[in-house]
């Protein structure tokens, strides 16, 4: 008993943080979007032994060569453009990532668990802003939102659960329709099936919405004004949208760890097999995973709606690409991976905007998921798993 | 990494969307010159085109200089402009689902389908400088005249020191592989940002600005050529220069590193779509209030929706942009807009008032100096057609160039260039929400910015 | 009556027929073994009654109830267990956590508990911890409760399925090769662990190549061989029966069984 509660023995992460955590809330028993490769990726092989041993090197200390170069582009900053400045684009990184990795989650639960790259989540996430939108408008929310702190609360109980509920039903609704059949096929085939349903979605959401910018109103529900920490520029909006990041996927987390469905999806994800012979109903988990995995898209697309005040037909798209670079970065269906991984990729995205300029942000960031998928095609927390005799 | 192939699934349902339908015959006589009788006699059919962009993201652009410029054809047809011939329009749609809005590919395939037709003359179009340069090669091998309502894009026409900038890496000569079939009615990009570059310093009194563009051939280059004069003429500084996709949803980043550099306004090249109004409202969140100061793609009603959207629903107010002369206070333009106003006015709003969109008679214009073209080619050959399509576009052609017209913009002819000598930019302003003129400049060739009546 | 019946049980795999016509009883509280060469079919029968392949032809029934065509989780809830030959525990779980996955079904919790972390919830939560750790215990595997599963050692691995198994509360226990890779403490344990089961009156069935922890522990003994039932009795019938040393001959197993 008094072990119990004790850390494991061995540490699963590669870095030596989020170690029991990190292990506990780990969806997958194969590691990384390329398993088979036990060592880095064989693209620089047969080139002689010292691109071997730097090849090995790197693999071996990516993530630490990784944090080290962020770690460099903010003190950059800092002595470049002074600490205020610095400051203020570690607030903008925290912002940007905490919708980033909301949206991962949902990519990386979805592949723990059927190994399948969800394209359509970001159409989810795309598609919930629009019924959160819709819920405000049916309940005027916004003037309920505006008249007064208790309102404003009021209106977020109404409108996150609401939405969060909406969603799931999608989310577990597609997987119904358009992957249960597909689960035993190729996977080729529900790949293609999920670049499909991402098509119809936005295609409806085209149809219904219209190809501009939608205002949502929701940016003024929380008072806009910006105070000063330290001369840095803070809005009640940034607090809300980090803080209720964290609230989120901290519940996420403990759901997982600590209750029946959240195992039973640990599980199924491991081991779909053993998981059935354990009594666990296999497609209700999986729905399940759905569920959760596209209602946390709809918690993050009412923030973004709430932080940006705009939707369009095909901002998850783009967004949900990016996530998903920020799964494979914490090690695809690793859920602290990923949330950690949507913070990372937030501090690539702005540090590298600010240093090199805004149009390297985004090639940085598909440069990192080159040098992973390349070096550690198991992320930064994945576990390499050797294969057992 | 933009995005790539999406959106195919939904082509039926664009279409299905699609504003554009044939419209009625209008009426409405005018004083005009009225059909000369030595083409009474003119036999065959003569084909007038546009090609603009008229779905998707562009839906809200291109349907009023279409619509105007259909106008004026059937203005000319019931004038019996061309005496005895048929005169026949036929619109291209350069939009596609792919790109939700314009696209260059589709543009050089309506050219060269439209240049395939022996009966094709002339073509009004295109609305954006990136289709331009897919269609200008084309229109210049085939002899066949284009006539752009919009494009601003300085390198189309003429060499200027942008155009060799990595990002837009136009070169103007290869464009003609064969005669230089292509005229604009509006003025272009180095006149918009010299009088940008005035408005900065003069009028926003700023001598410290952010650059922001959109990586598009439209945004890339006001930007450079904005840095260009106010650096120059005006002796401004760019304090930090910034080129984002089209995709960005937020310009957090930017904003920060301006505010950080003191920069007393924000230029931003490029259009709504690709997120100027975007920028105005990330500028309210991080509590930054210089002004925004755009070109023509800024000032649209989208900018000021997408500037509110944020917690503060007037972060608008304000902003700058210059745009095309607001033709609506031009006294030679209000019998054009009370024709296209009953034209139109069974059409769903906002198409049925073309004050609504700020390049309405261009169209109108540019396809009246294409009909006149023609006609008087068919008065200088005896009142009929060229035998040979291409001699018959060549003359086109040469008509265009002495082209010396009288319409809804004022009075227009063209330089060597195929440039409009009618230049000048209305500063527009946000105020109450709504875009309200300031004044209307114009620039000479000297670069000298004056303040046009 | 029997506990499990099998009803002239076959199981086609394309042209393989890897399941022939196979029928026997297993009574309440016996253990009864299947063996036979490798190949002869013994985990396919395992995996037609535990429903991860639907069978071909005949009938499968758990105290006179059909269980032919249920999905496995349902079987599983009707009461069958099992454990595989090569272990397949929650690698990237702990063995507290392994084990209550296999007590989840039986608990009352629904979703809405779960997400909002009710009394209910928590005190189910807590009694079917309890259980695991109980279970854990039994099974001599306290000490690595927070440990993951993929830590522990291999012998370890073995018995933490089984507690898993034990977990689902199952009137049936299949056990797929125990015995593999053990050393002979381990054996001897495992030997100890199944009698004890025995003793509280758990029916088991065990597919086994140790021959002497088979004869050692059986009631009875089914062969099979190229999918077909060649035998069936006592272990000593068994021993001697000249079909069953036929099908082993040549791999030495008949000596084995000879001396066991």
């Amino acid at each position: 008993m008094s072990e119990y509660k004790g850390p494991p023995a061995a540490d699963p992460g590669a870095l030596g943080v989020g170690t029991s955590r990190g292990g506990s809330a780990m969806l997958v028993a194969q590691s990384g979007l390329a398993p088979r490769h036990g060592r880095a990726g064989g693209i620089l092989g047969g080139l002689g032994p010292l691109v071997r041993l730097l090849q090995g090197w790197i693999s071996t200390y990516f993530s630490l060569l990784l944090l080290g170069m962020m770690a460099l582009a903010i003190g950059l900053t800092g002595v470049q453009h002074g600490v205020t400045l610095m400051g203020e684009q570690i607030k903008n990184a925290l912002v940007l990532g905490a919708i980033y990795a909301l949206v991962a989650i949902g990519y990386t639960m979805v592949y723990g668990i059927i190994e399948l790259i969800n394209f359509a989540h970001g159409d989810v996430f795309t598609a919930s802003g629009f019924y959160a939108f819709g819920f405000a408008s049916l309940f005027h929310l916004d003037s309920l939102a505006t008249g007064s702190f208790g309102g404003l609360i009021l209106a977020l109980v109404i409108v996150f659960p609401l939405s969060m509920i909406a969603a799931g039903v999608t989310g577990a609704l597609i997987e119904f329709v358009a992957y249960r059949r597909l689960r035993d096929a190729p996977r080729l085939a529900p790949l293609i099936t999920a670049i499909g349903v991402s098509f119809l979605i936005e295609g409806i959401m085209l149809v219904v919405e219209g190809p501009d910018n939608v205002t949502t109103h929701m940016a003024s529900w929380i008072n806009g004004e910006a105070f000063s920490i330290a001369g840095v520029s803070v809005g009640y909006t940034d607090l809300f949208v980090i803080g209720m990041a964290l609230v989120l996927m901290f519940a996420l987390g403990a759901f997982v760890r600590r209750t029946r469905l959240g195992k039973a999806m640990r599980s199924t994800a491991q081991d779909r097999t053993a998981a059935l012979l354990c009594g666990i109903n296999i497609n209700r988990t999986i729905s399940a995973t759905f569920f959760i995995g596209s209602a946390l898209a709809a918690a993050a697309a009412i923030i973004y709606s709430i932080n940006y005040g705009v939707l369009k037909w095909n901002i998850g798209f783009h967004l949900g690409i990016i996530a998903f670079t920020a799964a494979v970065l914490g090690g695809i269906g690793n859920i602290v991976g990923a949330g950690v991984g949507g913070f990372l990729i937030g501090i690539i995205y702005v540090f590298g905007g600010s240093l090199f300029g805004g149009e390297w942000s985004e090639a940085l960031i598909f440069a990192v998921l080159v040098l992973i998928l390349t070096f550690r095609p198991v992320g930064l927390f994945g576990v390499e798993v050797t294969t057992r005799a | 990494m933009v995005k790539p192939t999406k959106g195919l699934l939904s082509i039926g349902t664009i279409a299905a969307l699609g504003v554009l339908a044939a419209c009625g015959t209008s009426s409405t006589p005018t004083s005009s010159s009225g059909g000369a009788t030595g083409i009474a006699g003119c036999h065959g059919t003569i084909t007038v085109a546009t090609d603009l962009p008229l779905t998707g993201g562009d839906a809200t652009d291109g349907p009023f200089p279409q619509l105007a410029a259909e106008l004026a054809v059937n203005q000319a047809i019931a004038h019996k402009l061309l005496g005895g011939c048929t005169l026949k329009y036929v619109s291209k749609d350069d939009s596609t689902v792919l790109k939700n809005g314009h696209d260059p590919a589709q543009g050089a395939a309506n050219i060269t389908a439209l240049a395939s037709d022996a009966t094709v003359m002339g073509v009004v179009g295109p609305f954006n400088s990136s289709v331009a340069l897919a269609e200008i090669p084309v229109a210049s091998t085939n002899h066949l005249a284009i006539i752009s309502p919009a494009n601003t894009n300085p390198c189309l026409t003429a060499v200027v020191p942008v155009c060799s900038d990595p990002t837009i890496n136009i070169n103007t000569a290869s464009l003609y592989p064969g005669a230089h079939t292509y005229f604009r009615v509006i003025a272009s990009d180095v006149q918009q940002s010299e009088i940008d570059a005035y408005i900065a310093a003069k009028v926003v009194n700023a001598t410290k600005v952010y650059l922001i563009d959109d990586q598009e051939a439209y945004g890339r280059g006001l930007a450079l050529l904005f840095k260009k004069y106010y650096t120059t003429t005006e002796g401004g500084t760019i304090v930090g220069q910034a080129s984002l996709p089209g995709a960005t949803s937020t310009f957090a980043t930017q904003i920060s590193l301006a505010k950080s550099e003191g920069a007393q306004a924000i230029f931003f090249g490029g259009t709504t779509g690709n997120g100027c109004g975007l920028v105005r409202r990330d500028m309210g969140s991080a509590g930054f209030n210089v002004p925004v100061l755009g070109g023509d793609g800024c000032e649209d009603t989208k900018f000021i929706s997408d500037a509110n959207s944020g917690a503060n629903t007037s972060e608008a107010e304000g902003s700058y942009a210059t745009s095309a002369p607001d033709v609506t206070k031009l006294a030679s333009s209000a019998t054009f807009f009370s024709q296209y106003a009953a034209a139109y006015s069974t059409k769903a709003a906002p198409y049925n008032d073309g004050t609504k969109e700020p390049y309405t008679a261009y169209g109108y214009d540019a396809m009246n100096i294409l009909l006149q073209a023609i006609h008087a080619t068919l008065v200088a050959n005896g009142g009929q057609p060229l035998s040979s399509p291409q001699a018959f576009r060549d003359a086109v052609v040469a008509q265009l160039r002495n082209t010396s017209y009288d319409g809804a913009l004022g009075h227009t002819t063209f330089d060597a260039n195929g440039d409009t000598t009618n230049t000048g930019f209305t500063l527009y302003k946000v105020t109450s929400g709504n875009w309200v003129g300031v004044n209307t400049y114009a620039v000479d060739t000297s670069g000298k910015v004056t303040v046009k009546s | 009556m029997a506990l499990l019946e099998l009803a002239h049980v076959s199981k086609r795999f394309g042209g393989l027929l890897a399941v022939s016509d196979v029928s026997f009883n297993l009574d309440r509280g016996e253990i009864l073994s299947m063996i036979g060469p490798n190949g002869a079919g013994k985990t396919t029968a395992f995996n037609c009654v535990t429903g991860l392949f639907p069978i071909t032809s005949g009938s499968i029934t758990l105290d006179g109830e059909p269980i032919s065509g249920l999905p496995p989780h349902r079987i599983t809830k009707l009461g069958i267990a099992r454990t595989f030959q090569n272990i397949r525990l929650f690698a990237f779980m702990t063995a507290v956590d392994n084990v209550m996955v296999g007590a989840h079904w039986w608990m009352k919790e629904r979703v809405w508990d779960g997400a909002f972390r009710t009394g209910r919830a928590r005190r189910e939560e807590r009694s079917v911890e309890q259980r695991a750790l109980e279970l854990l215990d039994l099974l001599g595997l306290s000490r690595y409760a927070g440990s993951y599963a993929r830590e522990m050692p291999y012998g370890l691995q073995r018995r933490l399925e089984i507690a898993r198994a034990l977990a689902t509360q199952p009137r049936l226990l299949l056990l797929d090769e125990p015995a593999a890779g053990l050393n002979t403490q381990e054996k001897k344990e495992l030997m100890q662990l199944i009698a004890r089961l025995r003793d509280e009156g758990l029916t088991i069935l065990l597919i086994e190549h140790d021959m002497r922890l088979v004869m050692e522990v059986s009631h009875r003994i089914v062969v099979l061989d190229h999918g077909e039932k060649i035998a069936e009795g006592s272990p000593a019938d068994v021993r001697t029966n000249p079909r069953v040393i036929e099908a082993y001959l040549g791999t030495g197993a008949s000596n084995e069984m000879q001396s066991a």
